[in-house]
């Protein structure tokens, strides 16, 4: 009998306006999510620079902002909001999830801390175990990762307590790009520098408020150049790599400077071999 | 017309340091104007209608012999004048190099040709295109020659790949260290943007025309008029209200040409293509008698009765401009405009594509060509330098 009121006591009356006033705040709510989410996607696709990321770090906010609006309203319907009720609640909630959903409740609370904490948002060029490619959305469970081949992606939030989120961007519109070349042993080196320097300069896709460097690193099988520079545009990454590597390469040879003839690997292994 | 200023033409040029330079009065609350015009007809699909004093059907474009007399071209050697006065204050007579600049269609290139000829000062000769795109330095050699000398278009003397920084590289080594004698280089602001990046320009002093505000527009566009007969009354077609002041109370009346001279972020140059492109008149009348007659005879007619049509109205850039275009508009103001040919040697594009790229741009009236060169038109650089900053590419200082 005591359970019984304890129970009573627990839930409030759900009498036919409640379950309206339940139903109408639960369409409101996800008209709502959807509305933004469209929304602010639409709006960010169609802007450029800084404004585009800005935009995109919304739609997660935005999102989490509308479903603990929609929480704080539909919550005290269902229940009393007393604390006795809270801690039977939680605990009821806490059994369910440690038994079964413990995953999936992991992913959706690791959403929560990704809306706050930021390590990813959509329009950001990110790594998680191996998989890189740009974020085109940040959902309740997963972010979805769009890949340079074209592969949509979906990880779970959940890798965001024990991997390595490596953000090539971080909500700016500055990602450093880099151009390999791997030369043959015998060239001048300050002339080669020179060159690759030029080829940065002159890219149409070259962002000038950021640096250009380009580093040079000793090899055994000859000289490995490294052009660090930035593109306009995140989105011009792959564009702006090939554009130094094609037009690198070109002046180089015409320079007279010949490339390293053996794979990088192959060489070692192959010096390795005789010296042993 | 009645002289209404107490400005008189030659206080309309000031030259100053690049660094003083200064956008005028509501240059940004013009910039979120176009802005607005772009997401309202982005979500409109066009323009509001807005109420106008005088429809665009009642009126039609003057006839060029009519033009030529109210809008002749924009005189620059006041401007070379007011830049001798400004080296002599400054004692910079002797110094190895200093540079003049404007943006495009600001005419830094007639200012430094008129300063020369004021100086008895010859022109260095142009390296030819081949020259510049083999990276060949003989040119060089032959401007070492001349003591004093000016250069007038250094935005000619390069090209955007490695082997075509090579002559403007060494020239501006020369140059800088005072090798070369002293001279004048004009150059264009978004080419001196670049070279500034890639070669290093901060050791050279750098002047350009002060922006000019509406009531010097106002002021320079009633005072070109060739014969003091021909001053046209001019109404704007938004308002009906007047846009050449007659009062020098009148400050009101400048509202029309403060606009046109935020939107122009106050480049003479630009403002005067403005003006000449607006300009109509009534359909009705027949303008072209009243060139045909002698003065005398002028001078016994009204005044008579111009348009201008909201000067805002431009070339657009469509909301979806992609990156083709946009490099393309990019390259075409580092370089200062560019011939067909040289297009391909500094894009990452085929010729095909920047061909189409080119066709497409110049289809919408968002190029035009000049003497060869193609290069962004006047009514829509205003537009192009929006969207290229907005999307984090280099712009010039101007």
């Amino acid at each position: 009998m005591d359970d019984k009121e304890q129970y009573a006591r627990l839930f409030n009356d759900i009498d036919s306006e409640a379950l309206i006033t339940l139903g109408v705040i639960l369409v409101i709510s996800v008209l709502l999510i959807i509305a933004s989410q469209r929304g602010l996607n639409w709006l960010a696709n169609r802007l450029h620079g800084p404004m585009r990321f800005r935009v995109f770090a919304l739609v997660p906010l935005t999102r989490l902002l509308v479903l603990i609006t929609t929480l704080a309203i539909a919550v005290p319907i269902v229940i009393e909001p007393s604390l006795r009720n809270m801690i039977t609640l939680l605990g009821a909630i806490g059994l369910a999830i440690g038994f079964a959903l413990k995953d999936y409740v992991s992913s959706l609370i690791a959403g929560v801390v990704s809306a706050v904490e930021l390590p990813y948002r959509p329009g950001d060029w990110i790594e998680i175990e191996g998989t890189y490619g740009e974020v085109k959305h940040v959902g309740m469970r997963t972010v979805e990762i769009q890949t340079p081949d074209d592969d949509l992606v979906a990880v779970p939030h959940l890798k965001l307590w024990d991997s390595a989120i490596h953000n090539a961007n971080n909500g700016g519109s500055s990602l450093q790009c880099v151009a390999s070349f791997y030369l043959h042993p015998e060239h001048e080196a300050e002339k080669v520098r020179k060159i690759l320097r030029d080829v940065a300069l002159t890219s149409a896709y070259l962002k000038f408020d950021r640096p250009v460097i380009v580093v040079a690193e000793e090899k055994p099988w000859g000289t490995h150049y490294r052009i660090r520079a930035y593109p306009v545009d995140p989105r011009q990454q792959f564009l702006f790599v090939t554009d130094l590597t094609v037009r690198g390469k070109q002046v180089l040879s015409d320079s007279g400077v010949k490339p390293a003839l053996l794979l990088p690997d192959t060489a070692f292994y192959a010096r390795n071999a005789v010296t042993e | 017309m009645a002289k209404c200023s107490t400005k008189d033409a030659t206080s309309l040029w000031e030259v100053i340091e690049l660094t003083q330079f200064c956008t005028p009065e509501q240059t940004q609350a013009s910039q979120w104007r176009r802005s607005w015009r772009a997401v309202t007809r982005w979500i409109a699909g066009r323009e509001p209608a807005e109420r106008k004093a005088k429809q665009e059907s009642e009126l039609r474009q003057l006839p060029e012999l009519k033009l030529a007399h109210l809008v002749p071209e924009v005189d620059w050697s006041p401007v070379a004048m007011a830049f001798s006065q400004v080296l002599y204050q400054q004692g910079l007579e002797e110094h190895p190099v200093v540079f003049f600049i404007t943006p495009p269609h600001g005419g830094h290139g007639s200012v430094v040709r008129h300063w020369a000829q004021q100086q008895g000062v010859s022109c260095l000769t142009m390296p030819t295109y081949q020259e510049i795109s083999d990276g060949n330095l003989e040119w060089i050699a032959c401007c070492e020659a001349q003591p004093v000398w000016a250069l007038p278009t250094l935005e000619r003397c390069f090209l955007r790949h490695t082997q075509g920084l090579q002559g403007v590289r060494e020239l501006l080594e020369r140059v800088l260290s005072g090798r070369m004698g002293r001279g004048v280089i004009g150059c264009d602001s978004w080419t001196y943007a670049y070279l500034q990046q890639v070669v290093g320009l901060d050791s050279a002093p750098v002047f350009t025309l002060q922006a000019m505000e509406g009531e010097q527009l106002a002021h320079y566009f009633a005072s070109i008029v060739r014969t003091r007969q021909d001053a046209p009354v001019v109404y704007s077609t938004r308002t009906g209200n007047q846009v050449l002041v007659r009062s020098r109370h009148s400050k009101l009346a400048y509202k029309e040409l403060q606009q046109l001279a935020a939107h122009c972020r106050g480049h003479l140059g630009i403002a005067w293509h403005y003006w000449r492109e607006r300009l109509r008149e009534p359909a009705e009348s027949d303008g072209s008698k009243h060139f045909q007659g002698r003065s005398q005879e002028l001078s016994q007619e009204p005044p008579q009765e111009l348009w201008l049509l909201d000067a805002l109205a431009e070339a657009e850039l469509p909301a979806e401009t992609g990156d083709v275009a946009t490099l393309l508009l990019h390259t075409l103001l580092i370089h200062g405009g560019l011939e067909e040919q040289a297009l391909g040697d500094v894009l990452p594009f085929s010729r095909h594509e920047v061909l189409n790229a080119r066709l497409s741009l110049a289809r919408q009236g968002l190029l035009c060509c000049h003497q060869g060169c193609w290069q962004v038109s006047p009514l829509s650089y205003a537009s192009v330098r929006q969207l290229l900053a907005s999307r984090n590419y280099l712009v010039d200082a101007l």
